[in-house]
């Protein structure tokens, strides 16, 4: 199946296990990633909030460069879906602002006609590879891992631009494919909320706290590790979590793993082949538990 | 049809023995406990009843002890905030049968909010916030005089219909993640009451609130989730009306904050290479000269290096990046 | 505890902070008390519109004769020309305090049409007039610092030689009583609509008030006249307000006619409630209905108008009845919705007791007389609000300090730890509220008759003595509910007596009251109020008559 595939700016940057990962499970799904090389940055929201025209010129410009290529685009951040689907969104519903966006980008080699479709990979899981074909592609079991999702703001609010209104089970998602990995999916409060990376910036204790305190209500209720599609949440979760357990005064020593990751093991990968022993908390721990090494 | 609904009770006296109605045929009160914990019970309603007819039925049939705030039962009043399996919510306008998980639907006074009596909170968090912002019109002069209105075009009120429509029922702050986290943070009703009226034209003092909700607290201790925009039984949609305020906030000259420098540095990465570059961004963010927040994030970047994840120094511009930079140009705006 | 202020208000809508605003605006120490947060009052209900007759187009004379003509001649012209002539300013001085008033092409305050009215004077700002106006009116009550005790429900009026001194009330958070002590109360505390079933009134409208006044020996005056708003959502009584038929709406039978062409081939759907509410009730009585209802057509409106204009009952439809108004027509049905009867005050809003004022709905000036045109409630608060206020604070600092009262509060205590004490009989509150409310909708609705209201007082003297074995079930201190709603079933028990009572004096139909066994209205005989007072506890009210004060309009024949 070939996709428009927008790998987003972290994935490339302080993330390149989640883009090591994509690139391993996407042979046993079928996917064919045509990766949009020259697409630039979505923004993240922060420059939608300021300057929502261009925002919204930049991110015509990856929607234009994805229906060009004649396929879905594939996000692999949920931060990307949800900026990306609410500028579609927009996009698609106001012709005004359509015109003015391709009249910034239309010189420059594209015009959008508005009818592309965003796609987070974990919804294209169940929506078009289908989880017959994931679950064929399963080489081993994670059965004795209990995995807390986080699937991350943007990809569940708000409801309008994400489908979510005609598709609900979205919000599901994350939960079901842990099950059919065979782990125990964690039930908890936080799996929806903020991991607080937006704050970071401005309150950075806060920012921490917010994140830190998902991930030790997960902890509590026995989560092994938690699985995020966004690389943003990865990296407050993760790479910020000895912080965040500074701030909290708490040991926390969870593993953030990313979905394809997850996929990865599953699949039969081995874990240094998905760089999981390129995280700042250790995932020994985690993987000990399905009889594997890092 | 039957509902099962588990209420949240607690009763700061716990005495049982004085709470015993005598006579009464109910077993004896479970708010004769001062600690947090449910009761079930089970009511008989038609299929759409909403979960404030349950609450109603228990306080009229069964207990007579429940204490719920309610009044007018159609979402105008702002009463009956509350949490409904674990997310706030009016009581008046959520389904019974859209609610029912496991057969049950689970209803308690929001933890995030200190607590009076079985499912009525204290609401003094939320009103002290809606007064920090000095929400009511400071006249912009000269006034007209009294037989004469200010004339301004209708869109400008109609505009402000959105933030008028709020009930202060308390749902946003309930759920919201950074006040969870941040006592401080004065949170989306209160914010977007600051919008309603720094958007009024008929507002003199635009620049000094935009001022005061720059500061700790304020504006920028938003995490950007859209809880609030969820959970809004009116569609207020506080975070929207936040995210103007920064926009105002900004254009008026308050840019000597992380959020500003934070927006700025983002920009000007996309702009120069079309992706971001995660290197710049934090300490740009935090302005280079602040050495003490330099240095908190000191650790962070030491993992980064430790685990093998630092974004290569030298940040590539992507193929075509001239694109992006003529983008930039043409509707950059203060990002040129 | 007993605290001490110059001027109490009871009541936290648009009436009790208007007037608390002026009171302190006047430099009283004024203190308000209400059982609810003030943003929870029932004037945040009010969708349409405000009435004045801004501009030169209109006058306040036109407005006057709208009123009166609207009140079926029962209202008294003095108050309604005070009100019709201050309105202008009022609305006005709203607008400058920052309420988003729905504007014209040229910027300045525009209009919407509504019922009862020659020609267009309703200011509005979409659905949530009521809203707008008492949030608004909040933050002003903010920014003047005044003292609002929250959750603080009352009990009793201090009553020392004869004048108002005070309110006893129970903070209900502490579960403590208290005695406010004042030289002045201005009772503002709303409707009673839980008296009847169904009703669009909210579950704290017990007519609290009528009952405080009434036992303080206030009179009240023209109990009777209770409105059926004509278009009250079918099943639950949520109100669909009268501005949908300002901006054009329908009201069709089951054969699908516009049937108001029958009742009144003039205004036809903005004829004034009584008329209309009588109008519907006959469509159905007569098989015409569907399902007890007629249906509000608003689609020819286009999703614009209705979604720009009306968002509040548009999402209230798909809310409670799944129905989309901008696809469907909405069954609704006459329900009942306000009191025009009520304490009897004069234009200042003094009634005959010294230091008792009363304002807005619970009051009865009288401007409504037998009918209230809508989007006059809205103006009647702030104009009498204000009045009130003023007059309050005036007598204020001439009257005496407020002494005493310990024995009045122990007392108090004691009456609510006997009501406590009662033991369980298997009769519950909410069930004899029911039957009382649906017994007064049958019986004391739109149609009356000698029979009928006979036997509706009889059956309030029995309920009467049953509701003395109604136990509270709650013996706790904190936030005790279960206590308010027994007090508040008993003021219930003392409006449902008053209006039954007035009914049976009144032999005529006039404006709400439609008496079957005298099915005229009767000017010769009747063109005056009836007041009702409490001589002495236990005793039936002493009845008297007033008559209506005319100043150039003289009774005329009502068509619409």
């Amino acid at each position: 199946m070939k996709v428009a595939f927008w790998p987003g700016c972290v994935s490339k940057g302080a993330c390149p296990e989640l883009y090591v990962s994509t690139q391993a499970i996407a042979e046993p799904l079928g996917l064919e990633l045509h990766e949009l090389v020259s697409a630039p940055c979505c923004g993240a929201g922060v420059l939608s909030e300021q300057n929502a025209e261009l925002a919204e010129a930049l991110n015509g410009l990856t929607l234009a460069m994805a229906e060009a290529e004649g396929a879905d685009l594939m996000t692999i951040c949920s931060t990307c879906q949800g900026v990306l689907s609410n500028h579609n969104y927009q996009l698609k519903n106001d012709p005004a602002r359509l015109q003015k966006a391709n009249a910034t980008i239309s010189d420059q080699g594209f015009s959008y006609r508005g009818t592309t479709t965003v796609k987070h990979l974990l919804w294209m899981l169940f929506e078009d590879i289908g989880i017959d074909r994931v679950a064929s592609a399963i080489k081993r079991k994670l059965t004795g891992l209990k995995i807390a999702p986080f699937y991350g703001c943007y990809i569940l609010r708000p409801v309008e631009a994400l489908g979510l209104r005609e598709r609900p089970e979205r919000k599901t998602y994350l939960d079901q494919l842990i099950a059919l990995l065979g782990a125990e999916p964690v039930e908890y409060r936080g799996a929806t909320k903020c991991c607080g990376f937006p704050m970071l910036t401005f309150n950075r204790e806060k920012a921490l706290a917010m994140g830190g305190s998902h991930i030790i209500e997960a902890k509590e209720k026995g989560a092994d590790l938690l699985v995020t599609p966004c690389p943003l949440c990865h990296l407050n979760l993760d790479a910020q979590q000895p912080d965040a357990a500074r701030v909290l005064k708490k040991d926390i020593d969870v593993p953030i793993f990313h979905l394809p990751q997850l996929l990865g093991l599953a699949f039969g990968f081995e874990p240094e082949q998905l760089r999981l022993n390129h995280h700042v908390v250790p995932t020994r721990g985690a993987l000990e538990k399905v009889e594997l090494k890092v | 049809m039957q509902f099962t609904i588990e209420v949240g009770r607690y009763n700061p006296e716990g005495q049982y023995a004085e709470n015993a109605v005598p006579g009464h045929p109910f077993p004896p009160p479970w708010n004769a406990s001062p600690v947090r914990h449910y009761q079930t019970f089970n009511v008989e309603l038609p299929e759409h009843a909403v979960v404030l007819d349950a609450l109603i039925e228990i306080r009229e049939y069964q207990d007579p002890s429940l204490a719920v705030r309610c009044a007018c039962r159609s979402a105008i009043c702002g009463s009956c905030g509350i949490w409904i399996n674990g997310h706030a919510n009016l009581a008046c306008k959520s389904k019974l049968a859209e609610f029912t998980k496991d057969g049950k639907t689970r209803v308690e006074s929001p933890p995030s909010m200190p607590i009076i009596r079985d499912l009525v909170c204290d609401m003094t968090p939320f009103w002290d916030k809606h007064l920090a912002v000095k929400p009511w019109l400071q006249n912009k002069l000269p006034i007209p005089p009294p037989d004469e209105e200010y004339r301004v075009p209708n869109a400008s009120m109609e505009e402000l219909i959105q933030e008028v429509s709020c009930i202060s029922c308390g749902v946003c702050l309930m759920d919201c993640e950074s006040f969870a986290v941040n006592q401080e943070f004065l949170g989306p009703q209160a914010l977007a009451q600051a919008y309603r009226y720094a958007g009024d034209p008929r507002d003199a003092e635009t620049k000094e609130r935009l001022g005061d909700y720059s500061k700790a607290g304020g504006i920028w201790d938003c995490t950007h989730c859209f809880e609030c925009v969820q959970q809004c039984p009116k569609g207020v949609a506080p975070l929207d009306q936040i995210l103007k305020l920064r926009k105002m906030a900004v254009d008026a000259g308050f840019t000597n904050n992380p959020g500003t420098r934070h927006a700025d540095a983002f920009a000007e990465s996309v702009r120069d290479s079309g992706r971001l570059n995660e290197l710049t961004l934090l300490p740009k963010s935090v302005g280079f000269f602040n050495i003490v927040e330099q240095l908190r994030t000191l650790p962070g970047a030491f993992n980064l290096i430790r685990a093998g994840k630092l974004p290569p120094l030298i940040h590539k511009k992507i193929p075509g990046v001239n694109r992006i930079k003529t983008i930039f140009e043409r509707v950059g705006g203060r990002f040129k | 505890m007993i605290i001490d202020h110059d001027v109490i208000v009871l009541g936290a809508g648009l009436a009790g902070m208007r007037a608390g605003l002026e009171a302190a605006r006047e430099g009283a120490n004024v203190a308000i008390v209400s059982k609810v947060h003030p943003i929870r009052s029932h004037s945040s209900a009010a969708q349409g519109g405000i009435n004045a007759a801004i501009g030169e187009l209109d006058s306040w004379e036109s407005h006057a004769f709208d009123t009166i003509k609207g009140s079926d001649y029962l209202a008294d012209q003095d108050a309604v020309e005070v009100m019709c002539r201050e309105a202008p300013q009022d609305i006005i001085e709203f607008e400058h305090m920052g309420v988003i008033f729905y504007r014209g092409a040229d910027g300045r305050l525009g209009t919407r049409a509504f019922g009862g009215a020659s020609q267009a004077r309703t200011y509005f700002v979409g659905d949530i007039t009521g809203q707008a106006l008492l949030v608004t009116l909040y933050d002003q009550i903010l920014k003047a610092g005044v003292k609002v005790y929250e959750e603080w429900f009352a009990t009793e009026l201090f009553m020392d030689g004869g004048a108002c001194r005070g309110v006893v009330a129970l903070e209900m958070i502490a579960g403590e009583l208290h005695l406010l002590r004042a030289k002045a109360v201005i009772v503002a505390s709303g409707g009673l609509g839980r008296l009847y079933e169904p009703s669009t009134n909210a579950l704290i409208c017990t007519g609290d008030g009528y009952s405080l006044a009434y036992h303080a020996g206030a009179p009240l005056m023209d109990m009777a006249m209770v409105q059926y708003h004509p278009t009250t959502l079918a099943g639950s009584g949520f109100l669909m307000t009268e501005a949908a038929r300002g901006e054009g709406a329908y009201l069709l039978n089951s054969l699908g006619e516009r049937f108001m062409k029958k009742y009144a081939p003039n205004k036809m759907e903005l004829a004034a409630r009584d008329v209309t509410s009588r109008a519907e009730a006959t469509e159905i009585a007569e098989g015409r209905g569907i399902d007890g209802n007629v249906l509000l057509d608003l689609r020819h409106l286009g999703p614009e108008v209705i979604l720009k204009k009306l968002p509040q009952i548009h999402e209230m439809a798909l809310d409670y009845l799944d129905i989309d108004m901008i696809k469907k027509p909405v069954p609704v049905r006459p329900g009942m919705h306000y009191q025009m009867g009520g304490i009897k005050t004069d234009v200042e809003g003094a009634t005959i007791i010294a230091g008792l004022y009363a304002a807005g709905e619970v009051a009865c000036v009288s401007v409504h007389g037998g009918n209230r045109l809508g989007a006059n409630s809205l103006l009647d608060t702030i104009i009498f609000g204000r009045r009130s206020g003023r007059a309050a604070a005036g007598y204020a600092k001439g009257a005496p300090a407020s002494r005493g009262g310990e024995d009045v509060l122990r007392a108090e205590q004691a009456r609510l730890q006997d009501l406590m004490a009662r033991p369980y009989t298997g009769e519950t509150c909410a069930g004899l509220r029911l039957e009382l409310a649906t017994m007064m909708d049958e019986k004391v609705g739109l149609y009356r008759g000698d029979a009928g209201l006979h036997e509706a007082l009889d059956k309030l003297q029995e309920f009467r003595r049953r509701y003395q074995n109604v136990a509270v079930g709650d013996k706790g201190r904190v936030f005790n509910q279960a206590l308010t709603f027994v007090l508040e079933l008993g003021y219930l028990l003392d409006c449902g007596e008053t209006v039954i009572r007035d009914a049976i004096v009144r032999k005529e139909s006039r404006g709400a009251h439609t008496h079957v066994d005298y099915p005229e209205r009767n000017d010769v005989d009747w063109l005056k109020h009836t007041l009702l007072t409490l001589r002495r506890e236990g005793e039936e009210p002493e009845i008297s008559h007033v008559p209506v004060t005319i100043t150039r309009w003289q009774p005329e024949v009502r068509t619409y």
